[in-house]
Protein backbone atom coordinates (compact mmCIF):
# COMPACT_ATOMS: atom_id res chain seq x y z
CA UNK A 1 0.00 0.00 0.00
CA UNK A 2 2.69 2.33 1.10
CA UNK A 3 4.79 1.41 -1.90
CA UNK A 4 1.84 1.97 -4.25
CA UNK A 5 1.31 5.39 -2.72
CA UNK A 6 4.92 6.40 -3.23
CA UNK A 7 4.95 5.00 -6.77
CA UNK A 8 1.85 6.97 -7.65
CA UNK A 9 3.22 10.10 -6.02
CA UNK A 10 6.53 9.68 -7.85
CA UNK A 11 4.82 9.22 -11.19
CA UNK A 12 2.63 12.25 -10.56
CA UNK A 13 5.63 14.39 -9.69
CA UNK A 14 7.50 13.17 -12.77
CA UNK A 15 4.50 14.03 -14.97
CA UNK A 16 4.24 17.46 -13.37
CA UNK A 17 7.94 18.07 -13.93
CA UNK A 18 7.65 16.99 -17.57
CA UNK A 19 4.61 19.19 -18.06
CA UNK A 20 6.45 22.15 -16.55
CA UNK A 21 9.47 21.51 -18.73
CA UNK A 22 7.23 21.26 -21.79
CA UNK A 23 5.45 24.47 -20.86
CA UNK A 24 8.77 26.27 -20.43
CA UNK A 25 10.42 24.82 -23.50
CA UNK A 26 11.27 27.49 -26.01
CA UNK A 27 9.16 27.13 -29.15
CA UNK A 28 11.29 27.08 -32.25
CA UNK A 29 11.09 27.95 -35.90
CA UNK A 30 11.76 25.20 -38.49
CA UNK A 31 15.35 26.44 -38.69
CA UNK A 32 15.81 25.87 -34.96
CA UNK A 33 15.83 29.53 -33.98
CA UNK A 34 13.59 30.56 -31.07
CA UNK A 35 10.09 31.54 -32.16
CA UNK A 36 9.05 34.89 -30.68
CA UNK A 37 5.70 35.00 -32.49
CA UNK A 38 2.75 36.13 -30.46
CA UNK A 39 1.03 39.00 -28.71
CA UNK A 40 2.74 40.37 -25.63
CA UNK A 41 1.98 42.81 -22.87
CA UNK A 42 3.83 46.07 -22.92
CA UNK A 43 7.39 45.94 -21.59
CA UNK A 44 7.72 46.43 -17.86
CA UNK A 45 10.94 47.39 -16.21
CA UNK A 46 12.65 44.75 -14.15
CA UNK A 47 13.21 46.18 -10.67
CA UNK A 48 11.64 49.49 -11.57
CA UNK A 49 12.70 52.52 -9.61
CA UNK A 50 11.24 55.98 -9.56
CA UNK A 51 7.81 57.23 -10.57
CA UNK A 52 6.22 55.39 -13.49
CA UNK A 53 9.48 53.50 -13.62
CA UNK A 54 8.03 50.55 -15.45
CA UNK A 55 7.76 52.31 -18.79
CA UNK A 56 10.53 54.86 -18.87
CA UNK A 57 14.27 54.89 -18.52
CA UNK A 58 15.19 55.32 -14.91
CA UNK A 59 17.55 58.19 -14.36
CA UNK A 60 19.48 56.24 -11.74
CA UNK A 61 20.32 53.61 -14.34
CA UNK A 62 21.50 56.07 -16.94
CA UNK A 63 25.14 56.69 -17.69
CA UNK A 64 26.59 60.04 -16.59
CA UNK A 65 25.89 62.95 -18.92
CA UNK A 66 28.56 64.63 -20.94
CA UNK A 67 29.32 68.18 -19.82
CA UNK A 68 26.72 70.53 -21.26
CA UNK A 69 24.47 67.70 -22.48
CA UNK A 70 21.69 68.29 -19.94
CA UNK A 71 19.89 70.51 -22.44
CA UNK A 72 20.10 67.84 -25.12
CA UNK A 73 18.50 65.22 -22.87
CA UNK A 74 15.88 67.44 -21.29
CA UNK A 75 13.94 70.09 -23.16
CA UNK A 76 11.56 72.43 -21.36
CA UNK A 77 8.03 72.60 -22.68
CA UNK A 78 7.64 75.59 -24.96
CA UNK A 79 3.86 75.60 -25.37
CA UNK A 80 3.87 74.04 -28.83
CA UNK A 81 2.19 70.65 -28.39
CA UNK A 82 4.02 69.30 -31.44
CA UNK A 83 7.21 69.82 -29.46
CA UNK A 84 5.95 69.21 -25.96
CA UNK A 85 4.15 65.97 -26.69
CA UNK A 86 4.39 64.96 -30.33
CA UNK A 87 2.46 61.74 -29.79
CA UNK A 88 -0.51 63.65 -28.36
CA UNK A 89 -0.75 65.36 -31.76
CA UNK A 90 -0.62 61.95 -33.47
CA UNK A 91 2.95 62.52 -34.58
CA UNK A 92 5.10 59.37 -34.51
CA UNK A 93 5.95 57.85 -31.17
CA UNK A 94 9.31 56.80 -32.58
CA UNK A 95 11.70 54.35 -31.01
CA UNK A 96 12.29 53.50 -28.23
CA UNK A 97 9.33 55.54 -26.94
CA UNK A 98 6.81 53.67 -29.11
CA UNK A 99 7.93 50.32 -27.70
CA UNK A 100 7.50 51.41 -24.09
CA UNK A 101 3.77 51.97 -24.00
CA UNK A 102 0.79 50.47 -22.26
CA UNK A 103 -0.72 48.77 -25.30
CA UNK A 104 0.40 45.33 -26.47
CA UNK A 105 2.89 44.47 -29.17
CA UNK A 106 2.76 41.63 -31.67
CA UNK A 107 5.81 39.84 -33.04
CA UNK A 108 5.62 38.13 -36.42
CA UNK A 109 8.60 36.11 -37.53
CA UNK A 110 9.96 34.15 -40.46
CA UNK A 111 13.50 32.88 -41.00
CA UNK A 112 14.61 36.11 -42.68
CA UNK A 113 12.65 38.76 -40.83
CA UNK A 114 11.23 39.64 -37.45
CA UNK A 115 8.46 42.23 -37.33
CA UNK A 116 7.58 44.05 -34.11
CA UNK A 117 4.20 45.77 -34.26
CA UNK A 118 3.13 47.92 -31.32
CA UNK A 119 -0.63 48.46 -31.24
CA UNK A 120 0.16 52.11 -30.53
CA UNK A 121 0.10 53.75 -33.96
CA UNK A 122 0.63 50.30 -35.57
CA UNK A 123 4.14 51.36 -36.50
CA UNK A 124 5.73 48.09 -37.60
CA UNK A 125 9.48 47.69 -37.23
CA UNK A 126 10.61 45.30 -39.97
CA UNK A 127 13.92 43.83 -38.87
CA UNK A 128 15.98 41.66 -41.24
CA UNK A 129 17.62 38.75 -39.43
CA UNK A 130 19.49 37.32 -42.40
CA UNK A 131 22.79 39.01 -41.70
CA UNK A 132 22.48 41.94 -44.05
CA UNK A 133 24.13 45.23 -43.03
CA UNK A 134 22.37 48.52 -42.32
CA UNK A 135 21.11 50.38 -45.34
CA UNK A 136 23.20 53.29 -46.55
CA UNK A 137 22.13 56.69 -47.77
CA UNK A 138 18.82 57.00 -45.95
CA UNK A 139 17.64 60.13 -44.21
CA UNK A 140 17.36 59.74 -40.41
CA UNK A 141 14.00 58.38 -39.29
CA UNK A 142 11.82 58.18 -36.19
CA UNK A 143 12.32 54.42 -35.83
CA UNK A 144 15.86 54.17 -37.19
CA UNK A 145 17.26 51.41 -39.35
CA UNK A 146 17.36 48.03 -37.64
CA UNK A 147 19.14 44.76 -38.39
CA UNK A 148 19.09 41.61 -36.29
CA UNK A 149 21.50 38.79 -35.68
CA UNK A 150 21.38 35.67 -33.54
CA UNK A 151 23.70 35.06 -30.64
CA UNK A 152 22.62 31.56 -29.64
CA UNK A 153 18.99 31.86 -28.57
CA UNK A 154 19.19 35.63 -28.18
CA UNK A 155 18.16 37.93 -31.00
CA UNK A 156 20.29 41.06 -31.01
CA UNK A 157 18.83 44.06 -32.86
CA UNK A 158 21.08 46.96 -33.74
CA UNK A 159 19.44 50.24 -34.74
CA UNK A 160 20.97 53.43 -36.10
CA UNK A 161 20.11 56.47 -38.20
CA UNK A 162 17.57 58.08 -35.90
CA UNK A 163 16.06 61.51 -36.16
CA UNK A 164 16.32 63.47 -32.89
CA UNK A 165 13.08 62.74 -31.09
CA UNK A 166 11.35 62.02 -27.79
CA UNK A 167 13.22 59.28 -25.87
CA UNK A 168 10.44 58.09 -23.59
CA UNK A 169 7.35 59.11 -21.61
CA UNK A 170 9.33 60.97 -18.97
CA UNK A 171 6.88 63.88 -19.31
CA UNK A 172 4.27 61.80 -17.47
CA UNK A 173 6.38 62.25 -14.37
CA UNK A 174 7.46 65.85 -14.86
CA UNK A 175 5.02 68.22 -16.58
CA UNK A 176 7.70 70.85 -17.14
CA UNK A 177 9.98 69.05 -19.57
CA UNK A 178 10.44 66.20 -21.99
CA UNK A 179 13.30 63.78 -22.51
CA UNK A 180 14.98 63.37 -25.90
CA UNK A 181 17.64 61.36 -27.66
CA UNK A 182 20.02 62.81 -30.20
CA UNK A 183 20.60 61.88 -33.83
CA UNK A 184 23.66 59.91 -32.72
CA UNK A 185 21.52 57.31 -30.94
CA UNK A 186 22.49 53.68 -31.45
CA UNK A 187 20.31 51.11 -29.69
CA UNK A 188 21.02 47.46 -29.10
CA UNK A 189 18.09 45.27 -28.10
CA UNK A 190 18.51 41.75 -26.81
CA UNK A 191 15.44 39.49 -26.91
CA UNK A 192 15.29 36.10 -25.29
CA UNK A 193 12.36 33.84 -24.47
CA UNK A 194 11.97 32.36 -21.03
CA UNK A 195 8.79 30.31 -21.24
CA UNK A 196 6.01 32.81 -21.78
CA UNK A 197 8.25 35.69 -20.75
CA UNK A 198 10.18 37.70 -23.27
CA UNK A 199 13.28 39.10 -21.66
CA UNK A 200 14.06 42.39 -23.29
CA UNK A 201 17.15 44.46 -22.71
CA UNK A 202 17.82 47.70 -24.48
CA UNK A 203 21.17 49.47 -24.50
CA UNK A 204 21.22 53.17 -25.21
CA UNK A 205 24.40 54.48 -26.75
CA UNK A 206 24.00 58.17 -27.41
CA UNK A 207 27.50 59.67 -27.46
CA UNK A 208 26.28 63.24 -27.87
CA UNK A 209 24.52 62.98 -24.49
CA UNK A 210 26.02 60.18 -22.38
CA UNK A 211 29.60 59.38 -21.45
CA UNK A 212 29.02 55.69 -22.12
CA UNK A 213 26.24 53.27 -23.08
CA UNK A 214 23.75 52.09 -20.48
CA UNK A 215 21.19 49.31 -20.43
CA UNK A 216 17.79 48.73 -18.91
CA UNK A 217 16.00 45.40 -18.60
CA UNK A 218 12.32 44.89 -19.31
CA UNK A 219 10.10 41.85 -19.42
CA UNK A 220 7.08 41.23 -21.65
CA UNK A 221 4.54 38.48 -21.10
CA UNK A 222 3.05 36.38 -23.88
CA UNK A 223 -0.75 36.61 -23.76
CA UNK A 224 -2.27 33.63 -25.57
CA UNK A 225 -5.68 34.80 -24.34
CA UNK A 226 -5.30 37.94 -26.47
CA UNK A 227 -4.75 35.95 -29.68
CA UNK A 228 -8.43 35.76 -30.54
CA UNK A 229 -8.98 39.51 -30.27
CA UNK A 230 -5.64 40.11 -31.95
CA UNK A 231 -3.98 43.43 -32.42
CA UNK A 232 -6.48 46.20 -33.13
CA UNK A 233 -6.36 49.06 -35.58
CA UNK A 234 -5.07 52.31 -34.12
CA UNK A 235 -5.70 55.36 -36.25
CA UNK A 236 -4.70 58.17 -33.93
CA UNK A 237 -6.15 60.90 -36.13
CA UNK A 238 -9.61 59.35 -36.05
CA UNK A 239 -10.83 60.94 -32.83
CA UNK A 240 -7.96 62.86 -31.27
CA UNK A 241 -10.12 65.36 -29.43
CA UNK A 242 -8.65 67.94 -27.04
CA UNK A 243 -5.21 67.49 -28.59
CA UNK A 244 -2.78 69.91 -27.03
CA UNK A 245 -5.50 71.21 -24.73
CA UNK A 246 -7.78 72.53 -27.48
CA UNK A 247 -11.08 70.73 -27.53
CA UNK A 248 -13.61 70.73 -30.30
CA UNK A 249 -17.07 71.52 -29.02
CA UNK A 250 -19.06 68.36 -28.46
CA UNK A 251 -21.45 68.03 -31.32
CA UNK A 252 -23.76 65.47 -29.79
CA UNK A 253 -27.24 66.90 -29.64
CA UNK B 1 -36.08 59.29 -15.29
CA UNK B 2 -34.62 61.94 -13.13
CA UNK B 3 -31.77 63.76 -14.78
CA UNK B 4 -31.22 66.45 -12.26
CA UNK B 5 -28.11 68.41 -12.70
CA UNK B 6 -25.62 67.81 -9.98
CA UNK B 7 -23.02 69.78 -11.83
CA UNK B 8 -20.38 71.27 -9.71
CA UNK B 9 -16.76 71.94 -10.22
CA UNK B 10 -15.09 70.54 -7.23
CA UNK B 11 -11.62 70.59 -5.86
CA UNK B 12 -10.99 67.16 -4.48
CA UNK B 13 -8.14 64.81 -3.94
CA UNK B 14 -6.41 63.86 -7.17
CA UNK B 15 -7.18 60.35 -8.32
CA UNK B 16 -5.18 58.43 -10.87
CA UNK B 17 -5.72 59.88 -14.33
CA UNK B 18 -7.31 57.84 -17.04
CA UNK B 19 -4.99 56.01 -19.33
CA UNK B 20 -3.85 58.36 -22.07
CA UNK B 21 -1.59 58.56 -25.12
CA UNK B 22 -0.53 61.95 -23.84
CA UNK B 23 0.31 63.54 -20.54
CA UNK B 24 -3.19 64.17 -19.30
CA UNK B 25 -2.33 67.33 -17.43
CA UNK B 26 -1.47 69.10 -20.70
CA UNK B 27 -5.06 68.84 -21.84
CA UNK B 28 -7.09 68.46 -18.67
CA UNK B 29 -6.77 70.24 -15.37
CA UNK B 30 -6.47 67.86 -12.41
CA UNK B 31 -7.33 70.75 -10.09
CA UNK B 32 -10.68 71.33 -11.78
CA UNK B 33 -12.68 68.22 -11.24
CA UNK B 34 -16.23 68.07 -12.51
CA UNK B 35 -18.90 65.85 -11.04
CA UNK B 36 -21.96 65.43 -13.22
CA UNK B 37 -25.01 63.26 -13.60
CA UNK B 38 -26.83 62.94 -16.87
CA UNK B 39 -28.01 60.76 -19.70
CA UNK B 40 -25.65 59.02 -22.08
CA UNK B 41 -26.45 60.27 -25.58
CA UNK B 42 -23.54 59.26 -27.78
CA UNK B 43 -20.48 57.02 -27.78
CA UNK B 44 -17.37 57.22 -29.97
CA UNK B 45 -15.58 53.88 -29.57
CA UNK B 46 -12.52 55.15 -31.40
CA UNK B 47 -8.81 55.72 -31.01
CA UNK B 48 -6.88 57.22 -29.48
CA UNK B 49 -9.54 57.40 -26.75
CA UNK B 50 -13.12 56.36 -26.28
CA UNK B 51 -15.32 59.44 -25.88
CA UNK B 52 -18.86 59.45 -24.59
CA UNK B 53 -21.32 62.29 -24.29
CA UNK B 54 -23.74 63.02 -21.51
CA UNK B 55 -26.70 65.40 -21.53
CA UNK B 56 -26.85 67.20 -18.21
CA UNK B 57 -29.98 69.14 -17.24
CA UNK B 58 -29.83 72.05 -14.82
CA UNK B 59 -32.51 73.16 -12.36
CA UNK B 60 -34.16 75.32 -15.03
CA UNK B 61 -34.33 72.46 -17.48
CA UNK B 62 -31.51 73.67 -19.71
CA UNK B 63 -29.54 70.81 -21.19
CA UNK B 64 -25.78 70.93 -21.70
CA UNK B 65 -23.87 68.20 -23.48
CA UNK B 66 -20.57 67.19 -21.91
CA UNK B 67 -17.90 65.08 -23.57
CA UNK B 68 -15.74 62.65 -21.59
CA UNK B 69 -12.64 60.80 -22.69
CA UNK B 70 -11.59 57.40 -21.44
CA UNK B 71 -9.08 54.69 -22.35
CA UNK B 72 -8.32 53.45 -25.89
CA UNK B 73 -10.82 50.84 -27.13
CA UNK B 74 -8.17 48.10 -27.21
CA UNK B 75 -7.24 48.59 -23.58
CA UNK B 76 -10.88 48.36 -22.51
CA UNK B 77 -11.62 45.34 -24.71
CA UNK B 78 -8.70 43.38 -23.28
CA UNK B 79 -10.29 43.90 -19.87
CA UNK B 80 -13.51 42.43 -21.22
CA UNK B 81 -15.22 45.80 -21.54
CA UNK B 82 -17.07 46.40 -24.80
CA UNK B 83 -19.05 49.25 -26.28
CA UNK B 84 -22.19 47.52 -24.96
CA UNK B 85 -21.55 48.82 -21.43
CA UNK B 86 -22.25 52.34 -22.65
CA UNK B 87 -25.94 52.07 -23.41
CA UNK B 88 -27.50 55.15 -24.90
CA UNK B 89 -30.14 56.46 -22.51
CA UNK B 90 -28.40 55.21 -19.37
CA UNK B 91 -28.09 57.62 -16.49
CA UNK B 92 -24.46 57.91 -15.46
CA UNK B 93 -22.50 59.74 -12.81
CA UNK B 94 -19.16 60.96 -14.07
CA UNK B 95 -16.22 62.52 -12.31
CA UNK B 96 -13.32 63.84 -14.27
CA UNK B 97 -10.74 66.54 -14.87
CA UNK B 98 -12.09 69.42 -16.95
CA UNK B 99 -10.53 70.48 -20.24
CA UNK B 100 -8.00 73.25 -19.85
CA UNK B 101 -9.72 75.35 -22.50
CA UNK B 102 -12.79 75.54 -20.24
CA UNK B 103 -15.02 73.73 -22.72
CA UNK B 104 -17.55 71.16 -21.59
CA UNK B 105 -15.12 68.30 -21.95
CA UNK B 106 -13.32 66.27 -19.34
CA UNK B 107 -11.17 63.22 -18.86
CA UNK B 108 -13.36 60.74 -17.02
CA UNK B 109 -11.99 59.10 -13.92
CA UNK B 110 -15.02 57.61 -12.26
CA UNK B 111 -18.07 56.51 -14.23
CA UNK B 112 -20.95 54.83 -12.44
CA UNK B 113 -24.51 53.93 -13.25
CA UNK B 114 -27.37 55.28 -11.19
CA UNK B 115 -27.22 52.15 -9.02
CA UNK B 116 -23.59 52.84 -8.19
CA UNK B 117 -22.00 50.11 -10.32
CA UNK B 118 -18.79 51.09 -12.07
CA UNK B 119 -19.18 51.32 -15.83
CA UNK B 120 -15.53 50.62 -16.38
CA UNK B 121 -14.78 48.07 -13.75
CA UNK B 122 -11.12 48.89 -13.39
CA UNK B 123 -8.71 51.59 -14.36
CA UNK B 124 -5.40 51.02 -16.02
CA UNK B 125 -3.68 54.22 -15.23
CA UNK B 126 -0.05 54.88 -15.97
CA UNK B 127 2.02 53.81 -13.02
Amino acid sequence: MNRVFWNVLGAALACAAMATAAAQETPRMPDGKPDFSGIYTQPATVNATGPRGNLIFNADKMAPLKPGAEGLLYEARNGDPRHDEPRAMCLPAGFPDGMLYILPIQIVQNPQTLVIIPELQRAARIIPTDGRPHRDGLEPTYYGDSVGRWEGDTLVIDSVNFKRWILDDYHYTDPTKTRWHSDALNTTERLKRDGDKLLYQITIDDPKIFTKPFSQDFVLTLRRDWEQLGLLEYVCEENNRCAGGHCRAPDAK
Amino acid sequence: MTRNLLASIVLTAVVMPAFAHHSETAEFNPDKLVKLTGTLVRVEWLNPHVWFYVDVKDDKGNVTTWGFSNAPPGSLMRRGITKDVLKIGSVVNVEGARARDGSNNASSRSVTFADGRNVFTATEAPK
